[in-house]
């Protein structure tokens, strides 16, 4: 009996652990290497606390979270600034060094004999020692830790994390913070692994190095991925399978140097396995979702009072950027009005994208200005700029592929109240009802492009041209008062051109600026109220678009006649 | 300051250093062409050190064994290449599902190294090493065939890539995949060079890892560990910078003793990386690109 008991609360144990690392590897899509480091902080911080400082059980626990959430912040924050690979090497090398250090600052941890007599948790005069005595306790920190993530995952925060591991660059445009939604849920993940920790500890009332090796993290990943990522009954059923499995091996009384191994091996197949053959784990993020959508039908509906703010003007002055030999922008002043719509045209290479990734801040210029309404955003970083309304849309679609086509709008709708963790657990009443208004907001927005009936699909299998209205339906979310479409009717259908172009009309009447790259003259004569004609970086013409066509010189440079 | 000491942990450092820059190299070469987070290359590093080990404890004259071990490397490199990443690039797979694959199949191959010849280290029987004092400074001459390897592969590596047809080529696809492709440079036939030089590389790197410590099945981590950040640290954009980073990594950790005890070198390293990361983190020697 004590045996099964034990094996459940192992199982517990590894649950709080991966599910932990799900938040991080399954739904923000980084590869955490350190989590068995952040595991062993908590367990050390909390044997530590209560063997020599006498604290009691709750408190070194709630004191090893926040001592644990602390490092993982500060120590994965350079690499949370910048890209995946970044995140793996910084974490392994913390995973290192925390594991040496376990190893060799023997005053404090012992090294490899480790700390014995950590003190059992008392609870108002009931101590518990054997495996039954801590089942509840193990069973409610289970829970709790399941909930807080389920929380987590199914909040707009964790709508942000998702987009985020989707596509970094569309987040930052659509005016999110990504450096704190990522130091946020390191945080958060490495807090709960160490709850599990301290729980390890005491339960153990010894710990020593080598459960919070490299190799822990790695099973641990393991355990998530092949349970399936972004999926926490996934987590749930991997901590049971591959970690209840190999402990009831013990009753088989084999020694367990002999087993370890032949179960890593086991698990190493099954993950090179897994991601050749099933990558999205035995139990998948999307299970019950339809795939397949019918095509957009439906009638495109009036947008009413969709664009909350009023158009802005966007000035830039003396715009220039250089590629290593090449002059991809040189001195462009432009202008762009509320209520017009303003077209970028000229051949490839002229520089037009790179100028709307110098106007949205995705790019620095080497020189010149941009001023929205007269405040110059020069200096501000690209998810500021969409802040304050100005936004765009990129010519690689980047619609958040495994999300569901309404997730990629409510995503966008700007400062939502469950996008704060604080928010997230202490009122969740006004994140309820905000998050019903967003929704609504979210449902009018694809209306208005005639995505209604596919709400619940995944946008992955939309269509080209329906993509491409969900990245619109996305842009118009965040609110702009300027919003620049990068080539958007560019390999459409002329039946969604037609669509496309009845709703930049729209988009117009309610007073937004439009700027937009398209090279089809037809569309151009269609929408453009002026357009700048661009070669070589530099603007050679502006005027109305049909003038800029009758003009011989430009045909000639644009169509080599 | 002790100028004898300093001299001393200088010389350590360039020893240490230049092991770091063989390895780094020899993984930043896989990464800038193909972009994969090649992990298991610390399995391609244990594989052929046991190799080497089984080859000179047959008998073998140490030279040849070394071969061995570049062979086994370049072997073990190759199978991943074709049997593991190659399938999951036609499938598609995601930069972070090929980490996972490469952190399972070193998993899986650290697992069979211990099931197959067991968890301790397995040392060379009457290898013996030899000192050698020049003024202030000692090392042993196995220190000094570390540094002459690295430095001569090295150099003969970045022959290889600014000198050659099939250097030009792997330079091509790592700067940029499309053009290359699109002048008639076959991807997989570059991957495969890159993985079988690089493997190669990491396989004879091994060698005086081994005759210096022992092999184990978890040998491949720490050294490779080393080299993916010397690699950052240099930047992904330049081979030289690559071998740089390795040096400053070596000359850092070794330094580093001046003022805190041994134990702590896994801190340096984790510092540095972690201040480069904050301020430059294209690297010392890369730049940011488009």
């Amino acid at each position: 009996m004590e045996f099964w008991v034990h094996v459940l609360n192992t199982v517990l144990i590894f649950t709080m652990l991966g599910l932990s690392l799900n938040l991080v590897l399954g739904f923000s899509g980084l590869a955490s290497m350190a989590h068995a480091a952040f595991f062993g902080l908590g367990a050390y911080s909390a044997a530590l606390l209560s063997s020599r400082l006498g604290w009691p059980f709750p408190i070194d626990l709630a004191a090893a979270m926040l001592i644990t959430a602390v490092a993982a912040a500060v120590a994965a924050l350079p690499a949370l600034r910048v890209r995946g690979e970044y995140v793996i090497l910084l974490t392994l090398a913390l995973q290192m060094l925390a594991y040496g250090l376990m190893l060799s600052w023997v005053e404090l941890t012992g090294g490899r004999t480790g700390l014995p007599g950590i003190p059992r948790p008392v609870f108002f005069g009931w101590k518990l020692v054997t495996p039954l005595d801590f089942l509840p306790l193990t069973a409610i920190s289970a829970a709790l830790t399941f909930l807080v993530c389920q929380r987590i995952a199914n909040s707009p925060y964790g709508r942000v994390l998702k987009a985020l591991r989707e596509d970094e660059t569309a987040t930052l445009a659509l005016g999110k913070n990504v450096v704190g939604f990522r130091v946020s849920i390191f945080a958060v993940s490495g807090g709960l692994a160490a709850a599990a920790g301290a729980l390890f500890a005491h339960y153990h009332a010894f710990i020593n190095p080598f459960s919070f090796s490299l190799d822990q993290s790695i099973f641990l990943i393991a355990i998530v991925t092949l349970g399936g990522t972004g999926n926490l009954l996934g987590t749930v059923v991997g901590a049971s399978l591959f970690v209840g499995i190999p402990e009831l091996l013990r009753f088989l009384h084999l020694q367990q140097d002999i087993v370890a191994p032949f179960r890593n091996l086991i698990f190493g197949l099954m993950l090179v396995a897994f991601m050749r053959f099933r990558p999205q784990g035995i139990i998948p993020e999307y299970s019950g979702l339809g795939r397949k959508g019918r095509a957009a039908g439906s009638r495109v509906s009036p947008l009413g009072n969709l664009v909350r703010a009023g158009g802005k003007n966007l000035v830039a002055m003396g715009l220039s950027k250089r590629f290593g030999g090449i002059q991809a922008v040189k001195g462009v002043d432009l202008e762009l009005h509320p209520g017009e719509v303003v077209a970028l045209v000229g051949p490839n290479g002229a520089g037009k994208t790179t100028i709307f990734n110098l106007l949205t801040g995705f790019l620095k210029p080497d020189s010149g200005r941009v001023y929205l309404n007269g405040e110059d955003i020069s200096a501000l970083p690209a998810w500021q700029r969409a802040r304050r309304g100005l936004v765009r849309t990129f010519q690689d679609v980047r619609i958040f592929q495994r999300m569901t086509v309404l997730d990629n709008v409510l995503v966008a709708i700007p400062e939502q109240c469950g996008e704060s963790l604080f928010n997230l657990f202490f009122r969740p009443k006004r994140v309820a009802t905000d998050e019903v208004e967003a929704r609504l907001l979210a449902l009018n927005y694809l209306e208005f492009v005639g995505l209604k009936a596919e709400t619940n699909v995944l946008a992955e299998s939309l269509s080209y041209g329906e993509q491409k209205l969900l990245a619109l339906a996305r842009a118009m979310a965040v609110g702009p008062a300027v919003v620049l479409l990068d080539e958007p009717t560019a390999g459409l259908d002329p039946q969604w051109v037609t669509r496309l172009l009845e709703l930049v009309g729209r988009l117009r009447a309610t007073g937004c600026a439009i700027g937009l790259v398209e090279h089809n003259l037809e569309v151009l004569r269609a929408v453009a109220d002026r357009a700048y004609f661009l070669e070589a970086g530099q603007v050679v013409a502006a005027g109305r678009p049909d003038e800029l066509i009758k003009d011989p010189r430009l045909s000639e440079i644009y169509f080599g006649l | 300051m002790n100028v004898e000491l300093l001299a001393q942990l200088l010389v350590n450092g360039l020893i240490s250093g230049s092991f770091y820059a063989l390895v780094g190299l020899s993984w930043g070469l896989i990464f800038a062409t193909t972009k994969i987070f090649h992990f298991s290359h610390a399995f391609t590093f244990a594989a052929a050190g046991y190799g080497f080990t089984l080859a000179a404890t047959a008998g073998l004259p140490l030279p040849v064994s070394a071969g061995v071990a570049g062979l086994v490397g370049l072997g073990f490199g190759l199978t991943q290449e074709r049997w593991l990443y190659r399938p999951l690039r036609r499938a598609s797979a995601s930069q972070l599902n090929i980490f996972l694959a490469s952190l399972g199949f070193l998993f899986a191959g650290q697992s069979l190294l211990q099931i197959v010849f067991g968890p301790s280290a397995r040392r060379l029987p009457g290898f013996t090493e030899i000192g050698v004092s020049l003024g202030p400074v000692a090392f042993t001459h196995l220190d000094a065939i570390t540094l002459a390897e690295a430095a001569g592969l090295s150099v003969l590596t970045l022959t290889v890539l600014y000198k050659s047809r099939p250097g030009r080529a792997i330079r091509g696809v790592a700067s940029n995949p499309e053009l290359a492709r699109a002048v008639g440079i076959n991807d997989d036939a570059v991957f495969s060079l890159v993985f079988a030089i690089g493997s190669l590389l990491v396989g004879l790197a091994s060698v005086p890892y081994v005759l210096r410590n022992a092999a184990t099945p978890t040998m491949g981590i720490g050294p490779v560990l080393g080299g993916f950040i010397g690699v950052f640290l240099g930047g992904i954009g330049s081979y030289g910078g690559m071998l740089a980073g390795g040096l400053i990594l070596g000359l850092a950790e070794n330094l580093g003793g001046l003022f805190l005890p041994g134990s702590w070198q896994p801190v340096i390293a984790f510092v540095l990386l972690f201040l480069m990361l904050l301020t430059r983190p294209a690297g010392l020697f890369g730049q940011a690109t488009r």
